[in-house]
């Protein structure tokens, strides 16, 4: 399980989290190279679905990063990810996937520092869940 | 058919006149539509040749019958022969079969204007019957139920091959339906038929009475006369589309008597009258929209504080069930049902399946739902351990929200983490 390199999908908001990562990379912060940006338009346009279909395709995690409460670009579109997620981790668990592998986490276009962290612990997380437990058919 | 032919009988006795239109009506009128069939646009649905078994249609005009759009009784079958209909019942209760019976008098109308080379719930017709058939001499085979057992495969595959059209009928066919619930079952068969036959109270007490027989249905038995054999189960259950090609789909559990009339007037309309057939891949009977928009009820401000089953609160005709409190699907499935379960107050379980912009119904109704709970939303503090306090009053979502459509999910069945 060492050599497990996991393949992680960061869904971030267009106004915050995106904004943090870029600041992450601006600043050089050293983190793992192992997950995929998909900038949303708001943490609340990560349907569901999109955290499906990220699973179903392979992926060992997927994050949702937004902006923080009561500063989302939408006023309450941060809100609506937080019950959504909820929800969709108790379907994941009823699925028989650990909910760690799905994780929701609020930076702000200033945390580059904060994004660094976050990814730099989910990945650790996942490591240590090892791969998806999805096993392809045919 | 014989099945067709003895309840015209029964139909005879009771209108006796009928005899004289039929004489009177000769093969004339047959050569328009025969002449007209070549026009459609599908070649392959084109009905076969053979001699024409009936010169017009007995009861249908001593009857007060209601017509299937586009089919006209008196001209009877055309020329080239009646078209030829399969029924067949995969892994489901049998309630679309029933649905096809219920279609009351009618049923004698596809009789009249189909031979029904196949139907196991009602009439005879054989497999060895439909082996010997030409490939493709089937002008269509509707069947319901999903693909959970090595006979379900075999004999949707043989369907295929013998038929020009395939038309996925009731939601098991389409999504999966109740039966691909068992997709959920952490251990597949094994864990299914270890509780079916070891584990329930009457099997249990079977086991201790005869420790020695298997308890467990073999796929194979030695007797003296040979061997027996019984189909395998699998692990997953399929959707009817996802083992072969399929080219219409009908959803509803059990599908309507108006989606019913809607399909076989499409396939009369094509084999007697040249219209061409809808596109492939149609769902046939359902809207645009979701449910909602047929749905009667006046919508509030939707809150939900605990899910409550209908019988639980004194259902208000008028008001919306979720306002309620009941958990209602409508918002993620797709009308043409006529919301006939909220009418009558009951929730919509979603057994039409998702709209056409989404693939997972499931996800659509997290969506819905979970905006639906008083989550205090201007509280940055609040944690989502306790968002999750508050909507673990849902018992069972995944099992709620993918009643119908678990082998069409994106993940199709449960996963076993560190089971690699």
């Amino acid at each position: 399980m060492a050599d497990f390199e996991p393949r992680i999908v960061a869904f971030c908001c267009n106004w915050c989290s995106y904004a943090g990562a870029d600041g992450a990379g601006v600043a050089r912060l050293q983190m793992p190279t192992n997950f995929r940006i998909i900038r949303t338009m708001c943490s609340a346009r990560v349907d569901p679905e999109f955290v499906l279909r990220a699973f179903a395709k392979g992926a060992d995690g997927v994050i949702v990063l937004g902006c923080h409460p009561a500063d989302c670009h939408y006023i309450g579109g941060n809100y609506r990810a937080r019950r959504r997620i909820a929800l969709l981790r108790m379907v994941l668990e009823q699925y028989g996937f650990d909910p760690k592998r799905l994780k929701l986490e609020w930076v702000s276009a200033s945390e580059g520092e904060k994004f660094q962290k976050t990814i730099v612990e989910f990945v650790d997380t996942i490591k240590a869940l090892g791969p998806t437990p999805l096993v392809k058919e045919e | 058919m014989g099945f067709v032919d003895k309840l015209k009988g029964l139909f005879k006795k009771n209108g006796d006149a009928a005899a004289a239109p039929k004489a009177a009506a000769p093969a004339a009128p047959k050569a328009e539509p025969a002449a007209a069939a070549p026009k459609a646009a599908a070649p392959a649905a084109a009905p076969v040749k053979g001699e024409s078994t009936m010169g017009g249609s007995v009861y249908a005009s001593t009857c007060a019958l209601k017509p299937i759009p586009g089919y006209v009784p008196e001209l009877g079958a055309p020329a080239s022969g009646k078209i030829k209909v399969a029924l067949y019942w995969a892994a489901a209760c049998g309630g679309c079969d029933v649905s096809v019976l219920d279609s009351d008098e009618k049923v004698l109308n596809i009789g009249d204007m189909a031979d029904i080379v196949m139907w196991p719930v009602a009439s005879d017709g054989k497999e060895k019957d439909i082996e010997e058939m030409e490939d493709g001499s089937i002008t269509v085979s509707i069947i319901n139920g999903a693909v959970r057992n090595q006979e379900n495969e075999h004999m949707v595959k043989l369907l295929r091959k013998k038929s020009a059209l395939v038309v996925c009928y009731g939601t098991c066919a389409c999504f999966g339906g109740t039966p691909a619930l068992a997709n959920l079952v952490p251990n597949g068969k094994e864990e299914i038929l270890d509780y079916v036959y070891k584990q329930t109270p009457s099997s249990a007490a079977f086991c201790e009475a005869y420790p020695d027989k298997p308890h467990v249905p073999q796929t194979e038995t030695v007797v003296p006369e040979g061997t027996l054999t019984l189909p395998g189960l699998y692990d997953v259950v399929k959707s009817l589309d996802q083992v072969i090609d399929v080219d219409y789909y009908v959803p509803g559990c059990p599908p309507t008597q108006e989606t019913l009339g809607e399909l076989l007037s499409a396939v009369v309309d094509f084999v007697y009258n040249g219209v061409a057939l809808p596109p492939k891949g149609t769902m046939i009977g359902v809207t645009k929209r979701t449910l909602c928009e047929e749905c009667p009820r006046h919508k509030e401000n939707r809150r939900i504080e605990a899910p409550l089953e209908p019988y639980q609160v004194d259902v208000d005709p008028d008001l919306c069930l979720m306002d309620q409190g009941i958990l209602c699907l409508g918002a993620a499935t797709v009308g043409g049902c006529g919301a006939k379960c909220t009418r009558v107050g009951q929730p919509c379980r979603g057994c039409y399946g998702p709209t056409d912009a989404v693939t997972e119904q499931g996800a659509s109704v997290f969506t819905a739902v979970a905006s639906l709970f008083p989550v205090i939303d201007e509280d940055p503090t609040c944690k989502e351990d306790k968002i999750i306090d508050i909507m673990s009053c849902i018992k069972d979502p995944l099992g709620y929200f993918y009643a119908y459509t678990m082998s069409k999910s994106l993940i199709k069945r449960s996963v076993k983490e560190g089971g690699q």
